[in-house]
């Protein structure tokens, strides 16, 4: 079991000063050109390189179960749980494990940019004829790019 | 014995605090619950139970009397109770706990249970008559109990009246052993023993058998036999002889009772009960409670509960350390190294690693003779319900299995015994005894091991099943799948299990509700195991379930298929073999069948089933493996045979299950030597994943 883990905890550890209760954490990461938030408090930690290995008779976007320490995870191609293509997986292709609710869940993505504080109370919701599966709100950040906001509920869920 | 001493023991200490809890969180609230009754009932229930089977008399007494006040407090409502009554009640409640506890004490310390527990039923019994006195409705229930009871209570008006009315010359009277305990069910023996030898007698107490109560008065006064003659007392006089734990008896003229019965009444009570102490330290031999202080030390309590999640992830983490073992031992950095110590260490480590799981696999494992007693209850009470005269025999009760596994076979067994007494044994003495077979029926009910698994049989030897009615039953029931003509025994005898057959047309109070056999089946096959039913017409049938041993490891064969693992559990194996191209057969609708030990048996490629990528789809370059699970048997194509290997059953992650991965042919998965995932086939759900697909 080779592991090249890398731990996210150092990962910008600068502005834990000062942080308005509204304030949330967010890892944010890249799936078919969009920059998509989950909040920190779901993730467990950020792998790559891990052996997956296929579970039979499910839909496309499970990719399969890995084992991490022991723990049985399933793993989930984000790009194809949103009906996006799916690409080939490259060097900076990452595994976010998330922890929600109790459901451990891995998830595939194209690469993992930063952690950023993000105010709640400016996030707003999706246009609804903009409607995209498993983002639940929107917020604008500078040089006119836009961050979305993982729907980690509807993810754990199985329509 | 001593295992089972300490079983009691934690389980009635347990018992009784949970009583205790309950009844302070009663009086806090200055009421009963409807709940808190039947809990009351429940646990002084088990206490009779258990104590009864013990031998421990004064507490089985005990609990007894307690059980009929709840009986009648449950039967008439808490409302018809005053305060005064309900705070009587809390008081005599923690009295009788306490005393109930003061007993246990002196089981575990091992002193000789006190055999004066009447001041204790007196208070019990006279709280009862209030009560119940109070209630002009009195129940009959608890008013019969209690006027069994004020008879052996105001036992100073004893006179030779109580004696059965009828003419004979003389009576019996017999006293038992001090402290032998359960003295209904000897005096009881006495009966069946003296109805052997055909005397006509009457008796008394009259209800030993049925009513526990009796104890009190034959302890005190003895049991009375009243043979029709003088010579039939002579060969009565011989027969109680033989009979054990009888200590003395007298032969009286009934003209003349009157004298040495009033002797006997007259007897202060106090008297009574001070002879007592001396008489438990004679030589009492063969008595019960001798059993418990026979072991020299005091038995004092060494069982701890452990929740079953603890044990549950103890085993993962003990899995979790075999396999790191095996990491560490045969890591590639160090395989062309030369290192002794290093080699002396590791096989140390294995076989500690080994000893470990052992251990931390048997503390999982409990006898099946907790499941198997419970029988013994229910075939006591549908013997009277029923009015069948049945025996229930118990073999290999301290057989061990899983805990988990325990559990769910309970409710198998338990329908299974219901089956038999209900439809199996013939319904009356008559029947059997023309039939040619004893007129007591047997139920036998046995556990054994055979390597990983445990055979567990229900054997009765009733009227057997009746193979031309099973099958008329089922062609009205549109279950035949064939003509009727075609079917083996075997297969007819599997129609039971089938859903929707019931062989009984009326339904029981106990069985026959159409939910049946196809039940049992279920929770036996999801536990991995296989039933199976054998019967004789008139000869009786048998119902045999294998079960595996544990579901948390299990033996292997690591197959590949394309890049995929997979492990099929070795119990599902019969046989691998190389097929040949000529052998295999199609079918109708193109399914490629092979023919092995001159039977044809499907073929499934676990390839196209769950469309893995591989580079062998040739029949001749993979293997074939012959499987069989419950009574499905066919065969799985794969790329090749990796080994065999003990694995740890991981099950698949929740998220998983919303997929209905159970439904696919995957049981769990494992974790590999290397760190890789292996796939846990499930072999009867892939067969029926299969069916579907084509």
């Amino acid at each position: 079991m080779s592991n090249e883990n890398t731990a996210i905890d150092s990962i910008a550890e600068d502005s834990v000063t000062d942080i308005p209760t509204s304030t949330e954490r967010f890892l944010t990461f890249m799936s078919d050109g969009l920059t998509i938030g989950v909040s920190t408090n779901y993730v467990t930690e950020i792998i790559t390189n891990h052996t997956i290995t296929i579970i039979p008779l499910v839909p496309d976007y499970v990719k399969g179960i890995i084992n991490l320490r022991g723990q049985i995870i399933p793993i989930i191609d984000i790009r194809l749980r949103m009906g996006k293509p799916s690409i080939d997986y490259t060097s900076t292709t990452c595994i976010i494990v998330l922890n929600i609710d109790d459901t451990n869940l891995g998830i595939i993505v194209d690469s993992v940019q930063q952690v950023i504080d993000i105010d709640k109370a400016q996030i707003s919701p999706i246009p609804t004829e903009n409607h995209q599966e498993l983002i639940n709100g929107m917020i604008s950040l500078s040089e006119r790019s836009v961050l979305l906001f993982l729907d980690h509920e509807q993810l754990a869920r199985v329509y | 014995m001593d295992n089972m001493l300490e079983m009691y023991l934690y389980e009635t200490n347990t018992l009784l605090e949970q009583l205790d809890e309950l009844l302070i969180e009663a009086e806090k609230n200055e009421d009963f619950t409807t709940n808190d009754v039947n809990e009351i009932f429940r646990i002084m229930h088990t206490i009779k139970g258990s104590s009864a089977m013990m031998e421990f008399s004064p507490l089985m007494e005990i609990a007894h009397h307690i059980e009929d006040l709840f009986f009648y407090i449950r039967e008439n409502g808490l409302d018809a109770m005053s305060e005064s009554h309900k705070n009587d009640l809390f008081n005599l409640m923690f009295q009788s706990t306490d005393a109930l506890r003061g007993e246990v004490e002196k089981l575990e310390n091992d002193e000789p249970l006190s055999t004066n527990i009447d001041s204790v039923i007196t208070d019990i019994n006279s709280f009862l008559e209030k009560i119940s006195g109070k209630n002009a409705s009195a129940k009959e229930t608890g008013g019969a109990a209690s006027d069994v009871k004020s008879s052996s209570a105001q036992s100073g008006s004893l006179s030779p009246d109580f004696l059965p009315e009828g003419t004979y010359p003389q009576y019996i009277k017999i006293m038992f052993e001090e402290g032998c305990g359960m003295e209904n069910l000897r005096a009881f023996m006495v009966i069946t023993a003296l109805q052997e030898m055909d005397i006509p007698f009457l008796f008394y107490p009259a209800d030993v058998e049925s009513n526990s109560d009796t104890i009190d008065f034959i302890q005190e006064h003895g049991f009375y036999v009243c043979p029709e003659s003088r010579e039939l007392t002579e060969v009565a006089v011989n027969v109680i002889k033989e009979i054990n734990s009888v200590s003395t008896f007298e032969v009286l003229d009934h003209a003349a009772a009157s004298a040495p019965a009033e002797n006997t009444a007259e007897k202060p009570k106090e008297q009574v009960n001070a002879s007592h102490p001396s008489a438990v330290s004679a030589p009492a031999s063969g008595s019960a409670s001798s059993a418990a202080s026979s072991s020299g030390t005091p038995a004092k309590q060494s069982l701890i509960s452990v929740s079953l999640s603890k044990l549950d992830s103890l085993m993962a983490i003990v899995g979790e350390i075999v396999i790191t073992e095996s990491m560490v031992t045969s890591s590639p950095e160090i395989q062309n190294l030369k290192l002794d110590s290093f080699l002396k260490s590791t096989r140390q480590l294995r076989k500690l690693t080994d000893d470990l799981q052992d251990i931390a696999m048997s503390l999982r494992m409990v006898p099946v003779s907790g499941t198997f007693q419970k029988m013994n209850r229910i075939v006591r009470d549908m013997k009277k319900k029923l009015n069948k005269d049945v025996r229930l025999t118990i073999e290999g009760e301290n057989t061990e299995v899983d805990k988990s596994i325990v559990d769910s076979i309970s409710d198998p067994i338990m329908h299974i015994v219901r089956n038999s007494m209900d439809h199996g044994i013939e319904p009356t003495t008559e029947e059997r005894i023309a039939a040619g077979k004893p007129a007591q029926a047997e139920i036998v009910l046995s556990a054994m091991h055979t390597g990983s698994e445990v055979i567990i049989s229900v054997r009765d030897d009733g009227r057997g099943m009746d193979t031309v009615k099973i099958l008329e039953k089922a062609e009205r029931n549109g279950l035949l799948t064939k003509p009727a003509s075609e079917y083996s025994q075997k297969e007819i005898l599997s129609l039971l299990m089938v859903p929707g057959f019931s062989t009984n047309e009326e339904v029981t109070e106990f069985s026959g509700r159409g939910v049946g056999m196809d039940v049992v089946k279920k929770n036996v096959e999801s536990v991995g195991g296989v039933i199976s039913i054998t019967s004789e017409l008139g000869k009786g049938s048998c119902t045999t379930l294998k079960i595996p041993l544990t579901l948390a490891i299990v033996d292997g064969m690591e197959i590949s298929v394309g890049n995929s693992i997979f492990t099929i559990p070795i119990a599902n194996i019969r046989q691998s073999f190389k097929a040949e191209k000529e052998s295999i057969i199609l079918d109708a609708s193109g399914n490629e069948i092979i023919k092995c030990m001159d039977e044809f048996y499907p073929i499934v490629r676990i390839h196209d089933l769950y469309n893995i990528e591989t580079d062998i789809t040739n029949i001749e370059d993979g293997i074939l493996i012959w499987v069989e699970a419950s009574d499905k048997s066919y065969c799985l194509f794969v790329d090749e045979l990796l080994g065999e290997q003990q694995v740890v059953v991981k099950p698949l992650p929740a998220y998983l299950n919303n997929f209905n991965i159970k439904d696919s042919g995957i049981s769990g998965c494992t974790i590999l030597g290397d760190g890789n995932i292996s796939i846990i086939l499930d072999v009867l759900n892939l067969y029926l994943v299969s069916e579907n697909q084509y």
